[in-house]
């Protein structure tokens, strides 16, 4: 058990220091003690990089810190992975979101904070940057086998694509497929409402609690 | 000398990488390492730098800073890199003044010292905050109107036509670029000041370039604003722009949001991505910088963090180089609100007395139409001329005082939410009502109460 706790330990220290290569040789570690996967998961990278991720909306760690132990964790999980069932893959899969600023807006430092956050929170996401056009959001999550569409807009004007985009899911009739979650200054959860989306989030913290609701939400139905 | 060619050139041609990998790897590491190198850390309770050997060690950091990261090119996805000859041949012969405007409307815009007693060049009005189409002339009257706001700014966001929303690069926005230029002369003339320079940057994306027209738009003689993206990106419609407008001869207003937080880090970081994001703006042919700090909490300038960054940048710039610099003021209170008056003359007081002009002062969220006072303009350019009498450890004092009266109130959601124009003005005569005209009153007695000679 001491071992364990060990592993543990050394698996945490590999995010909170974001060492890729010590987080491999701990998951690896992890493995060999006949450890169970999720549980080491969870314990060991899933709660640290909780944690980064609450000292970053607290503004004690910056975006930096978040994104490296991020790609940390990635690094970690490949290891993990190899021994997960395929029911644990799923349990421990929170979710595949494809996000970015919809066309004709080029503001990215929120949605860019809000990948940050995610992918800090375990999800795998596919940042298409900014102006995106909006059948590329469609494209792409239908090749990623994507569960959510994120989009951000910070125009009054360019808020109006997210409208467009949950119009195009519907005329494709795929509509109900995704999650779509819609943020930026301009939005308002009466604006989401109107248009039909799944969800808006203030900020990013939002955004990682909202998605983290509807994940609880589809393991508990599954 | 680099041309502005020769930067469009390496746009085409210099290394290739991906936008994460600049941030990571041309930004963060390399801020967090030249943050260390030059013992750059936040005073914590400093509102208005007063170290001069700061300023210089930020100066310093941030020039190495552009020669080691470059500048992103989004849609190439190359890095424009610069040597130091080209970095020094550039500052050395940087605008340090120029006329903008025309006729009686002329002015002179120069560069300020550190403590410089001459006033600030003001550059106020709408500031892009959204501005209906049936009040634009009227709202920008009024603005010119204003004999303290030297530069009409920014004259506001077209978001829709007729009724139509436009969507940026359609029809609709080409026909609303123009008829934006159009209706801010118009303004003008109605004001009695047609030669009065316009800051413009008609809507948005590339079709703005048809606000341009000597008898009816923006004229030659008009800056033209443009953006390095943070941190330390350009983008093809910049590029675009700005091959046009130098060529027209247009004076440049190039702006920098570098983000408290993001890849630069804390403020010290931020700090040292304004000063490299002011260089570059000069390689890239400006002739006034201005920055505008982001935060990632409080998405506003007026918070601690930003208050002292921008004096940081202020000084590095002002002490180490020619260049004309100014700072947008972005609130969290409203117009029509006591906080507001209180967060733009804290900013005000810290970078006026850096060697700044002023820009603004605007919300950061604005709610709804019309949502800006030019009266209040006019209170933040008296702020202006009184900050340039005082020294940075009396403005240091003034602007602590004040952030303690709204330092609670910074959140975007319990901040005041202020008046639309129509509601603090009469309309028909474009005079501040009572209310209005109580509420400056207020403001004077506050800003007098903490020791602002106004
Ligand atoms: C998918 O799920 C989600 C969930 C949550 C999501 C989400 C997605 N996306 C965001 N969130 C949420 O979480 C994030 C993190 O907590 C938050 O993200 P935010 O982005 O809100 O917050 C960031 C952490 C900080 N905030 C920001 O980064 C935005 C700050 C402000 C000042 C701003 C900036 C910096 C810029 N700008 Co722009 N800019 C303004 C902004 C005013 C403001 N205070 O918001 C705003 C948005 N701009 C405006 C304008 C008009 C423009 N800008 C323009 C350009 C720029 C810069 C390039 C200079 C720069 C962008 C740099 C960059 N790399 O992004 C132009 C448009 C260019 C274009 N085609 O997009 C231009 C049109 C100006 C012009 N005439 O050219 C105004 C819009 C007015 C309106 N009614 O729509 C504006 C409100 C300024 C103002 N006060 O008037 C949440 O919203």
């Amino acid at each position: 058990m001491a071992e364990h706790e060990a592993i543990i330990e050394r698996m945490r220290d590999s995010i909170l220091e974001a060492d890729d290569d010590e987080a491999v040789a701990a998951a690896e570690a992890a493995l060999a003690a006949g450890m169970d996967p999720l549980a080491a998961l969870e314990a060991g990278f899933s709660e640290p990089i909780r944690e980064l991720g609450e000292a970053f909306n607290r503004l004690e760690i910056f975006l930096p810190q978040l994104v490296l132990s991020a790609r940390t964790m990635q690094a970690g999980l490949k290891v993990l992975e190899r021994a997960l069932t395929t029911a644990a893959r799923e349990a421990a899969r929170k979710g595949v979101v494809v996000i970015g600023t919809v066309e004709g807006d080029i503001h990215d430092i929120g949605k860019t904070i809000v990948v940050a956050m995610l992918r800090s929170a375990g999800y795998e996401v596919h940042d298409l940057g900014t102006d995106v056009p909006l059948p590329q959001f469609i494209n792409v999550a239908e090749q990623t086998h994507a569960d959510i569409i994120g989009m951000s807009a910070l125009l009054s004007t360019t808020m109006l694509r997210q409208r467009d985009l949950l119009e195009l899911l519907q005329l494709k009739g795929i509509r109900d497929k995704y999650f779509v979650i819609v943020g930026g200054a301009p939005a308002t959860q009466a604006w989401a409402d109107s248009i039909g989306a799944n969800a808006f989030a203030r900020d990013a913290h939002e955004a990682v609690l909202c998605l983290n609701a509807r994940a609880r939400n589809v393991t508990s139905r599954a | 000398m680099l041309s502005f060619v020769e930067i469009a050139k390496r746009s085409e041609t210099g290394p290739l990488a991906t936008a994460d990998d600049f941030a990571m790897q041309n930004v963060a590491f390399r801020v967090s390492a030249l943050e260390k190198k030059y013992g750059l850390r936040h005073a914590a309770g400093t509102y208005v730098n007063c170290d001069d050997d700061l300023a210089d060690r930020a100066w310093q950091a941030g020039r190495e800073l552009i020669l080691q990261s470059g500048l992103y090119s989004l849609n190439s996805r190359r890095v424009i890199q610069f040597d130091e000859q080209e970095v020094d041949e550039r500052l050395a012969a940087a605008t340090a003044e120029f006329t903008a405007g025309a006729g009686k409307g002329a002015v002179r815009v120069y560069r300020r010292d550190v403590e410089d007693r001459r006033p600030p060049v003001i550059f106020g009005g709408p500031f892009n905050a959204d501005v209906h189409e049936s009040m634009f002339v009227k709202l920008n009257e009024a603005f010119a109107g204003e004999p303290l706001i030297d530069l009409l700014l920014l004259p506001g966001y077209l978001k829709n036509l007729d009724g139509v929303e436009i969507r940026p690069n359609s029809g609709l926005s080409t026909r609303a670029a123009m008829l934006y230029a159009r209706w801010a002369r118009e303004a003008l003339m109605r004001a009695g000041r047609p030669g009065m320079p316009i800051v413009g940057h008609a809507v948005m994306a590339l079709n703005e370039i048809a606000s341009a027209n000597e008898d009816w738009g923006l004229r030659v003689c008009d800056p033209r604003a443009f953006a390095i993206i943070s941190e330390l990106q350009v983008d093809d419609v910049t590029l675009t722009r700005l091959a046009y407008y130098l060529a027209l001869g247009a004076p440049i207003y190039i702006s920098a949001t570098p983000l408290i937080g993001g890849y630069a880090g804390g403020p010290a970081g931020a700090a040292i991505v304004g000063v490299a994001a002011h260089i570059a703006s000069v390689l890239l042919g400006g002739d006034v910088m201005h920055l505008g700090p982001q935060h990632v909490k409080y998405k506003q300038q007026t918070n601690a963090m930003s208050l002292w960054m921008g004096s940081v940048v202020k000084q590095a710039v002002a002490r180490n180089s020619r260049m004309i610099n100014t700072t947008s003021v972005t609130t969290s209170g409203r117009p029509g609100s006591l906080q507001y008056i209180l967060e733009f003359s804290a900013l005000a007081l810290s970078v006026v007395t850096s060697g700044s002009h002023l820009t603004g002062p605007r919300p950061a969220e604005p709610l709804g139409w019309n949502n800006v006072s030019p009266l209040m303009c006019r209170l933040f350019a008296e702020v202006g001329r009184a900050a340039a009498q005082l020294g940075r450890a009396e403005a240091n004092q003034i602007a602590g005082a004040l952030h303690a009266k709204y330092q609670d109130k910074l959140d975007l959601k319990d901040a005041p939410v202020g008046l639309p124009f129509e509601q603090m003005y009469d309309v028909r005569t474009l005079q501040p009502n009572a209310e209005h005209w109580a509420l400056y009153e207020q403001g004077r007695q506050e800003l007098r109460a903490v020791g602002l000679p106004l």
